[in-house]
């Protein structure tokens, strides 16, 4: 249920999005834009994994045919056909449906790994056909367009790409939340629980799994058009496997069992290699290293977390607590610093530059640079320090964890309601 | 109630056979369920009563023969075809929408008889008929004071109710109940037979049951199925009787 | 006649490549249902292990040490990782090694580079096996071969008569059963795993001195590695030797082949039509090589999910 508490968060967040964004520079424009467009594309494929419970390794062919379609578009506009520049993402979310329905009704005909085993070779098809398909993918270095203006709006601007964006991906959210208070939102979620239950209650499980993955076919093509807009470029790499790896660790680190927690993993992961990207080039690592973590110890995602401590929030004896999550968030910090320095060390060591000054330096090791300090490769604090960080870092956090969970057992009754799925919570 | 000879036949099995690879499982079966009838089938483990089931709702097709509903064939039909076609099954092992609350549970199956199977358009929340019935199915199968919890959370007696309630939900004439109080306790049992009682009136109830208690309390006939042939069909009370039966199925309980 | 000889030596030994790292990835999913994503990137640490041992230690033990580093790094995996996962079903167990995929390919960019590395095999082996038609044929495609077939020998021996193979085989089919009449599964679950695993660090091994080695290795062998699984039948160890050799042979043969369906639609005078159109028709096979087996396993994952030799479905 929507409360009046939520309904003013979001009217408060909407508000900043819209208020803020002209006071920001271009860069950090941009990656608003960016953190748009991977949110509706981690939502639109959160609708397949998290709400029907089909997991799809391939959704970077319905990110890229969106695009492709918007750029042909775009260039007919440049070409003089009379059609308003923002509602091209509409080529994209008819190419979306279009391919969605035939690629849909093909991969819902398995399920479980063989469903993810078919989406990802239609991507892999799409991947290795465009580059030699000269006419609709422009060959190897893809297809550009220009933005053409409309009614007077230039579309020159970063800021008018972004308020389109945020026109066209607060449409498509607000069209997958209504979705899932909709009958067939109901069923998709009883798919996702018991696909041949439903079947006896007189669906077509089939019928039914085609149109849940057209719908996110199609609004994750939205997403792809809208970055086509964005750059007014694309090309055949729009289709590869990391694309569609992408969007499945945004949607896990976010948390696929709640509605907006891919947002919260799109948000994150795109901040993230925003502010870092230009820092380390050990930013994808550090990815995985999260994902690979969150499967581990947290496989609801944040949003999960989140949404497990305020469905409880009168149950627990926060001020017993409160010590405790500053004593965890410390020990994740420390650790935190320990991995970072460890793999930045390495990481620079190994590096390209480092053998040169090795080169320079004969064959020994001198000195290197990080974090603002001259650091010794063969010098006992360099290597103590991240090893002191981690252990003291995983000790404190290990420590505040165990008491967090005796807290955890210890308050009343759940208040879980059907919304929430049952899955451990954050300190288990 | 019991058949008046006017009744006609709701669901009629005409020379079933199912094999598995080289092993025929269910050989030649041939049985009339009355309309308005409630009739139980029987047998060993292993007689095939869950295969029969299975191919009267659709989950496999039969091998050769034929299965009328209310007159029209059905046999290799899709489940959801025959549901539609007016027939409902539960199932052995609990077999419900865990992660949803209990009252959604029932109105998937509402919303299915509604015809708003894909409805995508309006927000099922201002569906009033839909709603009132699904609150009327809770009521009837006891379960209104958990209608907001999760099905999962449910005890096992519970989910059972839960899960005959849903067969109830599609509005089907027949209903097929898979060893509905399997795993009960005594009271439990009683309750169930009760609940069946009552949520059968005016429909045709076909069962699957091991409790003989639970046969005689509740059923108008009976069929016995050994080794995938039914070998005798009629009254509970002849059906103990009957001497064929007793060797091959109820053994030295029935005759004590 | 030159080309069919040299593309037939090249796609079998190619093929029993693929079926190297094939053998350990079906064989895992067929005794514990885990699609693993890692584990081409076993094979590319194996390259890599190679090529750091085998530079101070020499070729022959960086060959030796590899599959046993990454046999015990698999184990790890299997003992320490997946049964975190496991209650959360199969797709958070391929997440999962999807995860550490990502994770094993940037150390490896963070360790030796994002670029190729000089791993070559040693002087000895560098020699031409025979001529054909003029040209020579490297040995080392031949060893690459040789190594693949011992190791199937021995797997197959491992399987079929050592006790031990029996209990993998009872493991994989009925593993409560098994588990029941004594036999320890999670170890046997660990050693497979760790078998799996080091069978395809092998391969990198070996390959990683013929073909290039670099961080891409794993996302290229891997998607065709995925293919060979599918198209053989997952869990068919058969089907996947039959499987490997095919796409092997295939790859060799179409680079070289200009085959389009315009010349296909020619045979029966569509041809102009054809070459008219343009687009798909007009394709010639050679450059549609990459897309070949992704058409194929798609075809078999919707036709015969069970692939050419698997039983189940």
């Amino acid at each position: 249920m929507m409360t009046m508490r939520n309904l003013l968060l979001l009217a408060v967040a909407l508000a900043l999005l819209v208020i803020v964004p002209p006071f920001l520079g271009l860069g950090w424009q941009n990656m608003l834009v960016n953190v748009l467009i991977a949110s509706l594309f981690a939502l639109a494929f959160n609708l397949l994994i998290g709400q029907a419970g089909l997991l799809s390794f391939g959704h970077a062919a319905y990110f890229g045919v969106g695009a492709f379609a918007a750029l042909h578009l775009m260039r007919a506009i440049e070409g003089g056909l009379p059609f308003p520049t923002p509602l091209v993402p509409l080529a994209g979310a008819a190419a979306g449906l279009l391919i969605g329905l035939i690629a849909g009704y093909f991969a819902t005909m398995r399920s479980g790994v063989y469903f993810a085993l078919v989406t990802l070779a239609i991507a892999e098809l799409f991947h290795s056909l465009a580059p030699q398909l000269e006419g609709v993918f422009g060959g190897e270095s893809g297809i550009s367009s220009m933005r053409m203006p409309w009614n007077g709006i230039v579309f020159g601007s970063m800021l008018e790409v972004y308020y389109l964006t945020l026109a066209w991906v607060l449409v498509c959210g607000l069209a997958l939340w209504a979705y899932t208070r909709t009958p067939f939102g109901r069923l998709t979620l009883a798919l996702r629980d018991n696909e041949q239950r439903v079947r006896f209650l007189g669906y077509s499980a089939h019928t039914a799994k085609v149109i849940i993955f057209t719908v996110s076919a199609m609004l994750t093509a939205v997403a792809g058009s809208l970055q086509a807009i964005s750059i007014e470029t694309a090309n055949y790499s729009l289709f590869a496997s990391n694309v569609s790896a992408q969007v499945v660790l945004q949607t896990f680190v976010g948390g696929s069992t709640v509605f907006f927690g891919p947002v919260i993993g799109a948000t994150a992961f795109t901040l993230f290699s925003f502010l870092v990207s230009d820092l380390t080039r050990s930013w994808v690592f550090y990815q995985g290293l999260i994902f690979v973590l969150v499967m581990l110890y947290v496989p609801t995602g944040i949003g999960g977390v989140i949404q497990h401590h305020i469905h409880n929030r009168r149950q627990l004896d926060w001020r017993n607590m409160a010590g405790h999550y500053v004593l965890a968030f410390v020990g994740a910090l420390l650790l935190t610093a320990g991995v970072v320095f460890l793999t930045e060390t390495v990481a620079v060591l190994f590096g390209e530059d480092y053998a040169m000054v090795r080169h320079n330096a004969e064959g020994g090791l001198p000195p290197f640079e990080l974090f603002g300090a001259s650091w010794n490769p063969t010098g006992l604090l360099t290597w103590l320090l991240p090893i002191v960080l981690l252990i003291g870092g995983g000790a404190l956090l290990i420590r505040a964890r165990r008491r967090i969970s005796t807290i955890w057992d210890r308050k009343g009754p759940s208040n879980a309601t059907a919304t929430e799925p049952l899955l451990a919570g954050g300190a288990k | 109630m019991t058949a008046t000879p006017t009744t006609q036949t709701a669901l009629r099995l005409a020379a079933i056979t199912m094999s598995f690879g080289p092993i025929e499982v269910i050989k030649g079966v041939n049985l009339d369920i009355r309309a308005g009838e409630r009739h139980a089938v029987i047998g060993p483990n292993g007689a095939g009563k869950s295969t029969l089931f299975n191919l009267i709702s659709g989950m496999f097709a039969p091998t050769s023969g034929e299965i009328f509903l209310n007159g029209n064939s059905i046999a290799g039909l899709s489940p959801h075809l025959i549901n539609r076609a007016g027939l409902a099954r539960s199932f052995q092992i609990t077999n419900i929408f865990h992660r949803m609350s209990v009252f959604e549970n029932l109105r998937i199956g509402v919303l299915a008889r509604h015809g708003v199977r894909y409805g995508l358009f309006r927000p099922v929340a201002g569906m009033r008929q839909v709603n009132e019935e699904t609150a009327e199915v809770l009521a009837r199968v006891g379960l209104e004071s958990r209608g907001h919890d999760l099905a999962g959370d449910l005890t096992y007696s519970e989910q059972r109710a839960l899960e005959i309630g849903m067969t109830l939900t599609t509005g089907a004439e027949v209903i097929l109940l898979d060893e509905p109080t399997a795993g009960m306790s005594r009271e439990e049992t009683e309750k169930a037979i009760e609940l069946i009682r009552t949520v059968t009136e005016g429909k045709t109830l076909l069962m699957v049951e091991h409790d003989m208690g639970v046969v005689f309390s509740l059923c108008d006939r009976v069929s016995v199925l050994v080794y995938g042939d039914i070998i005798a069909t009629d009254t509970p009370e002849r059906i103990s009787a009957n001497r064929a039966v007793q060797e091959a199925y109820l053994g030295e309980e029935a005759a004590s | 006649m030159e080309f069919a000889i040299i593309s037939t030596l090249n796609g079998v030994t190619y093929g029993l490549l693929l079926f190297m790292v094939s053998a350990g990835l079906t064989l895992i999913f067929g005794m514990m249902g885990v699609l693993n994503f890692a584990h081409a990137s076993f094979y590319m640490m194996g390259a890599y292990v190679a090529y750091a041992v085998s530079s101070v230690f020499g070729f022959w033990v960086g060959i030796l040490v590899a599959p046993i580093v990454v046999g015990l790094a698999g184990m790890a995996v299997e003992r320490f990782l997946l049964p975190r996962v496991h209650a959360h079903g199969h797709a958070h167990e391929l997440l999962l090694t999807f995860g550490l995929a990502l994770i094993i390919e940037e150390l490896i960019k963070i360790f030796f580079g994002d670029f190729p590395v000089n791993y070559q095999m040693p002087a000895e082996l560098r020699f031409s096996a025979f001529e054909v038609f003029g040209a020579t044929y490297p040995f080392y495609r031949l060893f690459i071969g040789a190594v693949a077939v011992v190791m199937f020998a021995a797997l197959w021996v491992l399987l079929t008569r050592t006790r031990t193979g029996i209990v993998v085989r009872a493991a994989e089919r009925l593993p409560a059963m098994a588990e029941a009449l004594g036999h320890n599964i999670p170890i046997v679950f660990m050693f497979v795993f760790g078998t799996g695993a080091a069978l395809a660090g092998l391969a990198g091994a070996v390959a990683g001195a013929f073909y290039p080695t670099n961080p891409n290795m794993a996302l290229e062998l891997g998607v065709i590695v995925f293919v060979v699984v599918v198209v053989g039948g997952l869990g068919s160890l058969k089907g996947s030797l039959l499987a490997s050799l095919m796409i092997g042979l295939f790859s060799s043969f179409a680079v070289g082949l200009d085959w389009s369906l315009a010349n296909l639609l020619g045979v029966v005078g569509l041809g102009d039509w054809a070459r008219s159109v343009g687009g798909l028709l007009t394709l010639e096979l050679s450059s549609i090589s990459a897309t070949i087996p992704f058409a194929l396993m798609l075809i078999v994952l919707l036709v015969r999910p069970a692939g050419l030799m698997g039983e189940r479905n």
